[in-house]
């Protein structure tokens, strides 16, 4: 196995790295990089414990090979927030009680703020469509709806 | 995971090039939703594993969607969201459009490309019965030589077509539906969302002077491989679209799905529910143009 190059952002953060080919972005960004935010659940891509933006998309971080990701922006929920408060969605996330254990919050956020970016006042089905890959077990998916619609206002009304 | 090399392909003669050498010992990866699976379940040593694995995602020439007269010419790069998305595509092939946006949630469908659903093989793939419903085609490459094929025809079994080791996939190509044609698709899953079809149908129509001209029947997840089934479009062709056809024809899918793939456990659920499902597609995309009596 020839290790190969990767240049990459991660968090706005620019790296050079050389990586073994067979690893994934989810490997590179939890062991490389100990940024533990994102986390494996199924890694089948059916939990989206690991989703991670990929250039502004949402994507699972277990299917992507790392050495696919060369010149590429990633997001993690490590660059999500500011250096003292929490972004908007993390917040509506705490006030609305839309997180329990927590494993799967990560990849949820980063779904919302995907939806967000793109379509900053979604109704309530386009929410529930843009989270549909992320699977929670504990809370329930109606506080995060929740979440995620509050989030969106505020963030809308912010840029008034 | 297993061990290989990647290989990142800067165009597709190297691509192709590269194959030429070492296509048999290599798997191809695009939006990689199928294949890491895949791979992280292949044990070292075992018969199917690579020793290459060639990234084409970054292959310019094969992404974007084009049309070339009466044509609409799809890159295998191009990804269900696109295509869920595309103006074109949703103007002449509605139901390709709505198949590829039933494809597992946001996350796949960001990653994962149609061609790969196409090699992937899979019985239960979404886009390829509305492709079949629009008698798609596929144009294969190597170093040396390019063919041209129906898609239906290039499905082996499951899991399998008859792509050489040496060659890409590097185009779908279909002609558009006029301005007249009704179509359709239905999907049957276990959920709404981040589901895989148990079955699913993709119906084209034609009406001319009242009467069905063209008909296209294509399930998925029905029979081994995928395809039209003609003795069920033979029931309405020629005739007017009426409430009892309609009825006939999903009844002759559910005979022909038993012809093709025997009598399995599902059976006695899949027989009826194919043939509701095929009347639906149908009725749904007649609308008012279904004829009384």
């Amino acid at each position: 196995m020839k290790k190969i190059s990767l240049n990459i952002s991660v968090n706005g953060e620019k790296h050079r790295l050389k990586i073994d080919p067979n690893l994934r972005l989810l490997d590179l960004l939890r062991d490389e990089l100990r940024l533990t935010g994102a986390k494996e659940g199924c890694g089948i891509g059916e939990c989206g414990a690991c989703t991670v933006l990929l250039d502004g998309a949402a994507v699972n971080s277990c299917l992507v090979l790392a050495g696919q990701c060369e010149g590429k922006k990633v997001l993690t929920i490590e660059g999500l927030k500011g250096a003292e408060t929490l972004h908007p969605l993390q917040r509506a996330f705490v006030e609305e009680g839309a997180v329990q254990c927590g494993f799967c919050t990560p990849g949820m956020i980063l779904s919302a703020k995907a939806l967000i970016d793109e379509n900053p006042r979604p109704g309530e089905e386009e929410i529930k469509e843009a989270i549909s890959g992320n699977l929670c077990r504990c809370t329930g998916y109606r506080q995060i709806v929740e979440a995620i619609k509050e989030a969106a206002l505020r963030l809308a009304d912010s840029e008034k | 995971m297993l061990d290989f090399d990647l290989i990142r392909a800067g165009t597709l003669t190297e691509a192709l090039e590269f194959l030429q050498k070492n296509g048999s010992s290599t798997r191809v990866i695009a939006g990689g939703t199928d294949l890491l699976v895949e791979l992280r379940s292949l044990s070292e040593g075992s018969p199917e594993a690579p020793d290459y694995v060639l990234d084409i995602s970054p292959l310019e020439e094969l992404k974007g969607i084009r049309e070339k007269k009466d044509l609409l010419l799809i890159g295998p790069l191009v990804t269900h969201r696109e295509i869920a998305a595309s103006g074109p595509v949703g103007r002449y092939a509605p139901l390709l459009a709505r198949a590829c946006s039933t494809v597992g949630a946001v996350q796949h469908r960001v990653a994962g490309t149609i061609g790969g659903n196409i090699i992937n093989a899979s019985p239960a793939a979404d886009s390829v019965p509305a492709l079949i419903a629009l008698d798609a085609e596929v144009i294969f490459r190597s170093a040396r030589k390019k063919r041209k094929k129906a898609l239906k025809d290039i499905f082996v079994k499951p899991y399998l077509t008859d792509i050489r080791p040496d060659e890409l996939l590097t185009e779908i190509r279909f002609k558009k539906l006029s301005e007249g044609a009704r179509s359709g698709f239905i999907k049957l899953a276990r959920r709404n969302a981040l589901a895989i079809s148990r079955m699913n149908i993709a119906v084209v129509i034609i009406l001319g002077k009242g009467v069905v001209k063209d008909i296209r029947i294509s399930p998925g997840s029905t029979t081994p491989l995928p395809d039209r089934i003609t003795v069920a479009e033979k029931v309405m062709t020629g005739k007017k679209p009426t409430a009892e056809l309609i009825r006939k024809a999903g009844a002759k899918v559910a005979e022909e799905m038993i012809a093709r793939s025997g009598v399995r456990w599902s059976t006695p659920y899949k027989e009826p529910v194919i043939a509701a499902m095929v009347s639906r597609a149908l009725r749904e995309a007649l609308g008012d143009e279904l004829a009384s009596g």
